[in-house]
């Protein structure tokens, strides 16, 4: 069982240096984004999702200013240290030409140490991390759909003989065929299962947090009530600031989307100003980084079926909001889907910015206005200078029918489970 | 409850015209803008409302983005309407995200494409007759020719009987109810009027974005007119049912191959849903649209997950609960309003008829036509994520096995896969050609009659 993490390098780049990196990131888009030379993402091969991100000269919500910054971020299979080590090892001089563009980076020559160095120290902590896909490794991710895809050729194939067999024979002749193909020798054993040591600190912890919860219910009853009270009085304070989304933004951000399967997401947004709204906003995205491994572990975040990953970030000295994801189908259709299954949650998690719609006690309106939300949303969606996925082809839903399928093939089943086996294909 | 100004509206929004056996659509390009003007002037009186049912001919008019701008709107004008309707189905974007590639290729395009002369207007004429569309038409004719416009093309229609399209399948049967007709419909299908038609509250319970024009709502009563025109090879269809369903040995086998074509369409040749009744068609389910896959069919073992009706409106069935599932599909509806056009092959239109000739001369086809308030969230959103999405449903790498673009253009791969679910294991075919190809198309705006006098005094 692998487990993923969440690399975000946030950096401020250097004065008028801002156009070279974007320059560079076209150059990389042009040659082809996995097997570009500067960073040749295919390589890394604990990298699921991956992208670099130009933020540009911004101001906060009381107008100060905001340097251009560069976002680097991996989705990728834990632990950190070898991810790092493959980044360096593989990418090393390719980021380090990109990072010499940043603030504080080592003036010298090319230097591995130095370069790991800059990635772990800056590397900024996710506030909420959510993982669709399961744990699953990359490598595991492409594999178990390269078996699917083997057993269906197969029953091509063979469809004449094993056309009229009970389900149990062609089942068996099916795990037969993948025990005699040398490339898939590796499916004819299950993925391990977590160890005890991690069921017992993943329920440990989700015991530990519950009894803590039971036994301060009241006082925790008490300063929620409080806080909801105040929330109130700053929604009804702070004015309406819609965001209408320009024709030329919209049409840059659309003509990017060019994957068929699946796409990308990345939102800038100022936090409200003043320090409740920031303690609430991170209050509210950590106990979601906490409860989203138990509430959203199968594939759905609140519901939605389509998200791979997706990370919020408070950057800047809590002054803005970095939400970035990676789904399935189009932009569109994962817009709509907030609004349609999961318009509460999400909007208490986003209210905190500035221009989303209007709420009431943070559940309330907000993306209820499908049109206020749409606008907000693409409003703060910006351009992503470089975007790299491993396993393009596999959707969410995709991932998870294909680790049943390799599920299928070990353990003992009568012909009724034979054959809701076989209808996996 | 809102009131529909149907007198403002023009009809063909609220109604299709079954009893007008006869239509034509001319595709008009402005040479002349303020002859133009004078000609919509003296038009404008003979559009027909929707408050009324025509008996002697109905005349409709809808512009292109090119078309308004042609007539002079203003840029702030102009700017005011959305960004679909502003690029069109042309440009690199939407060719990828509908799917027209290989022979729906925009560049191949008779008209509306990249190659061809800009669209601007599109007149629409419907007679009872063939000899009443005629003089309908050069009527019509005689006038646009002296006021400053060209006819790039006429596109001619045919009326098929038992409201057949060319492969021999019912067509038009599941449309949305409008809400504000009034009309009861079958729970889940009734929409909310903003979804056609602008100036009503949509199923968000907002009013639609709309056009304008300094004080005054440009696209109150107005709609967003989707054409496609849609080739059918109706020899490679039964030819194809006929390879993949004949016996090694034997004879083919006509029945099978009526069972293939019907499981990729998801109803039977006269209509009759297969989720309602997988093995036979039944003359009582014809119409029948009452039904649903999530709740007695959720493992497509009658209706394939794939099949063209089941991913053109999931209904119950999207991976969510069926409440939120019919909410959803709901806000991706459109109202069909299509015609066909060429011979048919069979004068019959019975499926075995047709599959059964050796005569498929001609072009034929569908000229695709659907009504919608909000472009990218209805035409589009149908055939970008569910008509041409190869995940569809929990799928690996199907499209649309009946209008679906399987074109890759990095694979130089022109087939699809069509799946059938069954008890067990599945049948799989995996050389599904494209049967249908895009020949023309563009995005109108159809305004409403007070709108239609202001474009032409502008």
């Amino acid at each position: 069982m692998t487990s993923h993490g969440a690399l975000s390098v946030v950096v401020n780049i250097k004065p008028r240096q801002e156009q070279l990196l974007i320059d560079t990131f076209k150059q990389m888009e042009k040659v082809e984004v996995d097997t570009n030379h500067l960073v040749p993402f295919r390589l890394i091969t604990t990298i699921h999702f991956a992208r670099f991100v130009v933020l540009q000269k911004d101001e906060d919500a009381k107008g100060h200013a905001i340097p251009a910054r560069l976002v680097f971020t991996t989705n990728y299979d834990l632990p950190l240290e070898n991810h790092l080590q493959q980044l360096v090892q593989i990418a090393g001089e390719g980021l380090w030409q990109i990072f010499s563009s940043c603030e504080y980076f080592p003036a010298s020559s090319y230097n591995p140490e130095s370069l790991y160095g800059y990635l772990q120290a800056n590397n900024q902590q996710t506030e909420t991390f959510y993982v669709g896909r399961g744990n699953r490794s990359v490598d595991q991710v492409e594999k178990e759909n390269e078996l699917r895809t083997a057993i269906e050729t197969f029953i091509d194939q063979e469809e004449h003989s094993l056309k009229g067999e009970k389900p149990g024979v062609v089942r068996n002749k099916i795990i037969e065929f993948v025990s005699k193909r040398p490339d898939l020798a590796w499916a004819t054993t299950p993925d391990p299962a977590p160890s005890m040591g991690w069921m017992t600190s993943f329920y440990g912890k989700m015991i530990g947090v519950i009894l803590l919860t039971l036994l301060f219910s009241p006082l925790i009853l008490l300063l929620v009530i409080v806080w909801m009270l105040i929330m109130l009085v700053h929604e009804l304070r702070e004015a309406d600031e819609p965001d209408p989304v320009t024709k030329e933004h919209a049409r840059e951000l659309i003509a990017r989307e060019t994957g068929v399967v699946q796409t990308q997401f990345s939102a800038l947004g100022n936090i409200k100003p003043g320090k409740f709204r920031l303690l609430t906003m991170l209050f509210l995205l950590r106990m979601t980084n906490f409860l989203a491994p138990y509430l959203f572990s199968k594939g759905k975040l609140s519901g939605i079926p389509t998200v791979h990953f997706a990370r919020w970030l408070i950057i800047n000295d809590g002054k803005q909001m970095l939400f970035l994801s990676n789904f399935d189908g189009n932009s569109e259709g994962y817009l709509r889907d907030f609004i349609h299954i999961a318009a509460k949650q999400l909007t208490l998690m986003f209210c905190h910015t500035v221009g989303y719609p209007k709420t009431r006690l943070m559940v309330f309106g907000g993306a209820k206005d499908a049109k206020g939300f749409m606008d907000w949303a693409r409003n703060k969606q910006i351009v992503t200078n470089i975007w790299y996925s491993a396993n393009k082809d596999v959707t969410v839903s995709n991932i998870f029918h294909n680790s049943k399928v390799r599920d299928g093939l070990y353990k003992e089943m009568n012909e009724a489970e034979a054959c809701k086996w076989l209808q996996l294909f | 409850m809102e009131q529909l100004e149907t007198k403002d509206i023009q009809g063909v929004i609220i109604r299709g015209y079954a009893h007008f056996h006869a239509a034509c659509f001319s595709v008009l390009t402005i040479t002349d803008p303020s002859a133009a003007k004078k000609w919509i002037r003296a038009l404008s009186p003979q559009v027909t409302g929707g408050h009324i049912k025509p008996v002697d001919n109905a005349l409709h008019i809808a512009f292109t983005f090119d078309g308004l701008k042609s007539l002079g709107l203003n840029k702030e004008t102009l700017n005011s309407f959305p960004l679909e309707f502003e690029d069109g189905m042309t440009t690199r974007h939407k060719q990828q995200f509908l799917g027209d590639f290989g022979t729906s290729d925009p560049v191949n395009w008779i008209w509306g494409g990249k190659t061809n002369e800009p669209v601007h207007i599109l007149l629409m004429m419907y007679a009872p007759d063939a000899q009443a569309l005629i003089s309908f038409y050069e009527k019509q004719k005689s006038a646009w020719t002296v006021s400053g416009m060209t006819e790039l093309l006429e596109l001619k229609t045919t009326v098929l009987p038992a409201r057949k399209e060319h492969f021999g399948f019912h067509d038009g049967i599941a449309q949305p109810i409008i809400k504000g007709l009034k009309k009861t419909g079958v729970e889940g299908n009734t929409v909310a009027t903003g979804e056609f038609i602008l100036g009503y509250k949509n199923e968000y319970g907002q009013y639609p974005a709309t056009p304008q024009s300094g004080n005054l709502d440009l696209g109150k009563n107005g709609s967003y007119l989707v054409f496609r025109q849609l080739q059918q090879d109706v020899e490679s269809f039964w030819r194809y049912m006929d390879d993949s369903t004949r016996p090694t040995d034997g004879e083919r086998d006509e029945k099978e191959m009526l069972r293939l074509a019907s499981k990729m369409l998801g109803r039977w040749p006269n209509g009759t849903p297969l989720v309602l009744s997988p093995d036979n068609q039944r003359p009582d389910l014809k119409e029948a649209d009452n039904f649903d896959y999530h709740a007695s069919d959720a493992d497509g073992m009658k209706c394939p997950f794939g099949a063209h009706v089941r991913r053109s409106n999931p209904r119950y069935a999207l991976d969510t609960d069926p409440r939120t599932s019919v909410a959803i599909a709901n806000k991706h509806r459109i109202l069909r309003r299509g015609r066909s056009y060429g011979t048919p092959v069979a004068p019959s239109m019975r499926a075995e008829d047709i599959l059964k000739s050796t005569d498929y001369e001609g072009d034929r086809g569908l000229h695709f036509l659907c009504f919608n308030a909000d472009i990218g969230r209805q035409f589009e959103f149908i055939q970008n994520a569910w008509i041409n999405n190869p995940k569809f449903g929990g799928l690996y790498d199907e499209r649309d096995p009946l209008t679906g673009n399987h074109h890759r253009p990095e694979e130089n791969k022109t087939t699809g896969t069509f799946t059938i679910q069954r008890p067990g294991l599945r049948m799989r075919y995996n050389d599904v050609p494209e049967f249908v190809s895009v020949k023309g198309g563009a995005y109108f705006f159809m305004p409403g009659l007070k709108a239609l006098s202001h474009l032409s005094s502008i």
